[in-house]
């Protein structure tokens, strides 16, 4: 009976963070390292694993988030194994060595607790976009697992003085050394109720990359939960 | 995504992928057979005047090397590279081949396919199984051939009569060493322990076999054969790996390209720093020689059949101009020395954009990018649907025009699109549905309108009502496409391709796309579902499609 699901056990551990299917992370916890993941993203464990939500450390860097709802994140610390997931979303590993991302609240899934982390609002962007864009930055050496509705793409900004345009809707993270604007067609129609759809978008320049993600759907699955 | 051949189907080569360095991999097993898989390299009447371009174990290549057998690998039984600009001119035809070694029929085989890859992607697969055939012991699997340029063609005939059939029919002598070459190869199967080990993961060619470094990057560069020199009686390759690769240990064809070439657009347009010999393909994916970040686009996805992590015998590292489009200059080709290291860059190499001088690339299965330099002339699109865009790129309001606005009135829904126009490239997206850009060359075909996601505006279209008792919204609406240029469909999940016949039926919500010459008939009540899913009225309205043969529809598993 259990041969058709067979296939689907957890291959053996050989990283702190790994994809299990493309829509899986699994995270191999050990006390000293601990975690920090999105609120409500664990969907299974091995082992002992304590969550915190809300703790001290995040409501002290993500001041910002804090808008009376609590920071969308948890410690989780302990010895075992960690399964996160965001509502079947693709779950794309990072292992920083020493370089920096910086990945948009609702698209990060989970990150090491010794690197490095900032909240951020990403700048000029904040009265366009509904959501109001935060971003994360996260510099160090350490593993951080990013989630995208659907396979991403990463785009080279490619250096020079060009700009890359995203929809903010779409943008998952770029590099932290990138110049950011926002940028809003001013187009005389487009404020009439009838612009392309495409007002706003976020211009990149420099030296880095983005990486976007086939949807626009940016809603925070997993604050919906309440 | 591989466009799927059909017995008797033909393509040209350049429709398919503007590479002419290309790697053919076949895979034909069955419960008990071994298979001899080989190329015969034919003149113009189809004879095989020069023993030397009969590719198989026992001669892996042709003198000049353009046809070169490669041995099992990522799910292939057998596999060769075929470089098509360096085939001399005499030749004017590729037959490749499989003839049944000791007992058997070819009724008897699992199935089967036959595949072309280029440049890291499969651009074309077709598939064969047992009930195509009956008793025929050697079959032509699929032709390159030249007629004004090459072409491909999935053959899919045979012969009962075996190898020797086969060799008489290229007109070729059963020489005394050929026909022994089946019992030859058969009591010989030494490497069997060796081969599965490297086969199944089609990249887990471990870096320690790397094949003798060869300084000439030609033959043993990229093929990693258990035996170190292909010396040409190390026959026994060609049969020991050819049961174990099951169907699982095809490799995923990663980031899609576009299937439909587009024939149009000269590929002088790429950068002239990419020559043409060594396709993307052939890149080394993690290309350790690459500072930092990789340069420009660099590989986007590590190529199904050249897997060989490490250690690249300086086979095809791409001069960091690659994939540069015309209107970006030297922007994107400059190696950009950014501090992020090893970490993000390597975590994302998969992800990387594909690159290709066309107009329409499809980067993934729900990612599609539209160069507008290329061709030049405007995109219409769904409103909302960029993502992403480089260079100067204008978003401007497109109605739906006359016709659509009458539609607009009716529905209240008025199909929003967006002209872009400019220069640069757009990434169109939506929702992670799937995309499927269809090129169109002169003829028609009808979509629904929910699910187009962008067109040329050099098709011509025009909006259609089916009305029927019972449809959403009083009737559905389709746009039927004509002219040539690429229209990107869209579909919620896999979509299935289905001939019409006399009874093919679809669900109203769930048909996407039929060809134009359809007939649609709406049989309303046909089928009672009531509560199919909440707000429908509990009846649904399916609709006929009738046609002559070779007309089909599309249809979605999603219903709303």
């Amino acid at each position: 009976m259990n041969q058709p699901l067979a296939g689907y056990a957890p291959a053996p551990v050989t990283a702190r963070m790994e994809n299990h299917g493309n829509n899986m992370l699994k995270v191999a916890m050990q006390t000293g390292s601990d975690l920090f993941a999105r609120v409500g993203s664990m969907i299974a464990y091995e082992g002992f694993i304590q969550y915190e939500p809300n703790p001290p450390a995040v409501r002290q860097i993500a001041r910002d988030w804090m808008t009376g709802e609590g920071a969308p994140l948890m410690k989780c610390s302990g010895d075992g194994l960690l399964y996160l997931a965001d509502y079947g979303a693709d779950v794309v590993v990072i292992n920083l060595n020493g370089d920096g991302i910086s990945v948009n609240a609702t698209n990060l899934l989970a990150f090491d607790a010794h690197l490095t982390w900032g909240v951020e609002r990403v700048k000029g962007l904040a009265k366009f976009a509904g959501q109001g864009l935060w971003n994360t930055k996260i510099t160090g050496q350490g593993w951080v697992a990013l989630t995208s509705r659907g396979k991403p793409i990463v785009v080279d900004c490619g250096g020079g003085e060009d700009e890359t345009y995203v929809d903010p809707d779409a943008l998952v993270a770029w590099s932290p050394n990138l110049k950011v604007k926002g940028k809003r067609s001013f187009k005389a129609q487009s404020l009439i109720g009838r612009g392309s759809g495409e007002a706003y978008q976020m211009a990149f320049s420099g030296t880095g990359i983005v990486v976007v993600q086939p949807s626009e759907d940016s809603t925070d699955r997993l604050r919906f939960r309440g | 995504m591989a466009r799927e051949f059909q017995r008797g189907h033909k393509a040209k080569i350049s429709d398919l992928t503007a590479g002419t360095d290309l790697y053919v991999g076949v895979q034909i097993t069955g419960p008990g057979l071994t298979f001899d898989i080989s190329c015969f390299g034919l003149d113009a009447e189809e004879r095989l005047s020069d023993d030397r371009y009969f590719v198989f174990f026992n001669q892996p290549k042709s003198p000049e090397e353009s046809i070169q057998l490669l041995g099992a690998q990522a799910g292939d039984s057998e596999s060769f590279r075929v470089t098509l600009d360096r085939i001399p001119p005499q030749i004017h035809k590729l037959a490749f081949t499989a003839t049944l070694d000791g007992a058997g029929q070819m009724s008897q085989i699992a199935p089967g396919y036959v595949r072309i890859v280029a440049g890291g992607e499969e651009v074309a697969r077709y598939s064969f199984n047992g009930s195509e055939f009956t008793t025929e012991r050697a079959v032509m699997l699929g032709d390159f051939y030249l007629k004004d340029v090459w072409r491909f063609a999935a053959v899919g005939q045979g012969f009962d009569g075996g190898l020797e059939a086969l060799l008489k029919n290229f007109g070729g002598e059963v020489a005394e060493e050929e026909t022994p070459e089946p019992q030859q190869s058969q009591p010989a199967p030494p490497q069997s322990g060796a081969a599965p080990g490297f086969a199944p993961p089609a990249f887990g060619a471990p870096a320690a076999p790397a094949p003798a470094p060869a300084p000439q990057p030609v033959p043993q560069g990229y093929a990693p054969p258990p035996v170190p020199v292909p010396s040409v009686h190390a026959a026994p390759t060609i049969i020991a790996p050819m049961t174990p690769p099951g169907p699982g240990t095809v490799p995923p064809p990663g980031p899609v390209p576009a299937p439909y070439g587009q024939p149009q657009a000269p590929y002088g347009q790429q950068a002239p720093g990419q020559s043409p010999p060594p396709p993307p393909g052939y890149a080394q994916p993690q290309a350790p020689h690459a500072p930092g970040p990789p340069p420009g686009y660099g590989q986007p996805t590590p190529p199904p059949g050249y897997g060989q992590p490490p250690a690249p015998p300086g086979y095809g590292q791409q001069p960091p101009a690659f994939g540069q489009v015309p209107g970006q200059a030297a922007a994107y080709g400059v190696p950009s020395g950014a501090p992020q290291g090893a970490g993000v860059s390597a975590a994302l190499e998969k992800f990387k954009e594909t690159p290709t001088g066309q107009r329409w690339t499809q980067q993934n299965k729900k990612l599609v990018r539209v160069d507008l330099g290329i061709g030049g002339q405007p995109v219409l699109a769904r409103q909302g649907s960029m993502v992403l865009y480089q260079g100067k790129v204008d978003f401007g309001y497109k109605g739906a025009g006359f016709a659509g606005r009458i539609v607009g009135n009716a529905t209240g829904q008025e199909m929003q699109l967006m002209r872009c126009t400019g220069q640069g490239q757009v990434f169109l997206a939506e929702h992670s549905t799937n995309l499927h850009p269809v090129e169109l060359q002169g003829d028609a075909i009808c979509v629904s309108a929910e699910n187009v996601l962008a067109f040329d505006e050099s098709l011509q279209y025009e909006v259609r009502r089916i009305e029927g008792h019972g449809i959403p919204g009083g009737a559905l609406f389709t746009m039927q496409f004509q002219g040539t240029g690429t229209i990107v469909v869209k579909t919620h999940g896999e979509p299935v391709v289905l001939p019409v016949t006399p009874t093919t039926f679809a669900d109203c919500n769930a048909v996407v796309a039929w060809s134009a010459a359809a007939q649609v008939i709406v049989s309303s009540q046909v089928r009672m579902r009531r509560n199919a899913y909440p707000g429908d009225t509990g009846e649904s309205v399916n609709l006929q499609f009738r046609a002559a043969p070779g007309n089909f529809i599309v249809v979605q598993p999603y219903e709303v």
